[in-house]
């Protein structure tokens, strides 16, 4: 049954919770009165109210800059090896890639390198991005960084595609003498990453961007931002 | 720019709404029967009013609950090799991962792919059911909390495209026979998907939330 969406009218005066001094719980979505410098608790649900997500960007930064450090041993050590009657064969993530792409599997080969190199990649640059566009003024529209963000939050689980690929490999490949595949060390480093980089998606309060886009605009006669396209 | 709000109690109950992703402020906007509110600033959906899905969602649940069983007891493939097999089992690459001493890797695969996805569906029942049988406990509240919470970190789907690339990576090594826990695999991913896209948190959240206000207003 499809359902009609009402999009009510963007007021003349656009006025944020925060500026009303209300806040929002984010488990029940019930409005409450904000109580500035106290802890405060949704009376109905029990979740912990806060206007922004507190300390957002730093925690944002810390889970970023440490899945950037664990990316590089992630790519460059051996994630997977192929004991084959005896002759072992170590690959990292690309070379994953690459053997798929000479054993003929073109759409798997680029589903892994889309899952495990480019998701992580894309990533980390897209919440960098939208970081830095926060500090400095970068040139970027509002509709590209709430895109970018979205996007951001939800590809990240999908590039623990490699590690499941690891642990189903593992399982079932483990004749011994004949042919074993066993998990290296990059597959921690790897997993790691995919971890940090979600806790770093999730630490970022998007309502961040909009307050940036205020203001910058808060001068101008009515109070009024220009329409987000 | 001030807004006065009525009324001593600490949580707003007029017709205001704040948008989740943009912190708009909404005033006086009617929630109409069968319809969505969509937020003028940002486009995230704000309110959906649709009703009845708390049974349906709890069918789905019931359903994948059940699937969960020989998911993980049964083998999802079985790998044929110089006359010599070997099976897997959704457990079965974290137990081995483990034995390797991958300790963070098997953690992390038995946790995304097996606990939080049972967990979650444990909860949803739990909530659900309740709800359909009418019965009110305060556990009710941060079950579905918890379930909304660990939404990110349960990875059915992405197991699947393992599974998929899995297969493909063996091809050219070895037969593979698929087990009677792939086809059980793919109708819990199938139920627990339905499980959660028909549910309306809203809905349950005015469910629980009422009962709630029967014992102590808030
Ligand atoms: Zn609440
Ligand atoms: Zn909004």
């Amino acid at each position: 049954m499809a359902s009609k969406t009402i999009t009510p009218v963007l007021p003349d005066k656009i006025i944020t919770g925060k500026e009303a001094g209300l806040v929002l719980c984010t488990e029940c979505h019930k409005v409450h009165r904000y109580i500035p410098d106290a802890e405060q608790e949704c009376k109905c649900c029990g979740a912990e109210l806060h206007q922004r997500k507190p300390d957002s960007i730093n925690r944002t930064w810390a889970f970023l800059i440490a899945s950037m450090i664990l990316y590089i041993p992630a790519n460059t050590m051996m994630i997977m090896n192929v004991a084959y009657f005896g002759v072992d064969e170590p690959s990292t993530i690309m070379g994953g890639v690459i053997l798929l792409l000479q054993m003929g599997s073109h759409a798997v080969a680029f589903v892994v390198f889309v899952a495990s190199v480019l998701v992580p990649l894309f990533k980390m640059i897209g919440i960098m991005l939208i970081l830095f566009s926060l500090k400095y003024k970068v040139n970027m529209t509002d509709r590209q960084r709430i895109k970018m963000f979205r996007f951001i939050e939800f590809i990240g689980r999908w590039s623990m595609l490699d590690i499941f690929v690891i642990s189903i490999l593992a399982a079932l490949v483990h004749i011994t003498g004949v042919a074993e595949i066993t998990a290296g060390p990059a597959a921690t480093a790897f997993g790691t990453v995919v971890v940090l980089t979600m806790l770093a998606a999730s630490s970022f309060d998007p309502r961040l961007l909009w307050d940036y886009k205020r203001n910058n605009y808060k001068n101008t006669e009515l109070n009024q931002e220009p329409a987000a396209d | 720019m001030q807004v006065v709000v009525i009324g001593r109690s600490q949580v707003i109950n007029s017709r205001i709404l704040l948008c989740h992703e943009c912190d708009l402020l909404i005033e006086n906007q009617d929630v109409c029967e069968a319809c969505k509110v969509q937020c003028p600033r940002c486009g995230h959906i704000l309110y959906k009013q649709k009703h009845n899905t708390i049974s349906r969602s709890l069918a789905y649940a019931l359903t994948a609950l059940i699937c969960f069983y020989p998911a993980v007891t049964q083998p999802i493939m079985t790998l044929e090799m110089s006359g010599l097999s070997q099976q897997q089992s959704l457990i079965s690459g974290s137990l081995i991962l483990l034995q390797e001493k991958y300790y963070v890797v098997a953690i992390l695969t038995f946790l995304s792919s097996c606990l939080v996805p049972l967990f979650r569906l444990l909860l949803l029942t739990y909530v659900t059911l309740s709800i359909t049988l009418n019965y009110y406990h305060k556990s009710l509240i941060w079950s579905f909390r918890l379930f909304h919470e660990m939404e990110e970190w349960g990875m059915l789907e992405v197991y699947m495209l393992g599974i998929i690339v899995a297969v493909v990576k063996l091809l050219s090594m070895a037969e593979i026979q698929p087990g009677f826990g792939l086809w059980a695999y793919a109708a819990l991913l199938l139920s627990s998907i339905l499980a959660t896209t028909v549910l309306n948190p809203h809905e349950v959240w005015d469910a629980l939330l009422e009962r709630k206000t029967r014992e102590e207003p808030c």
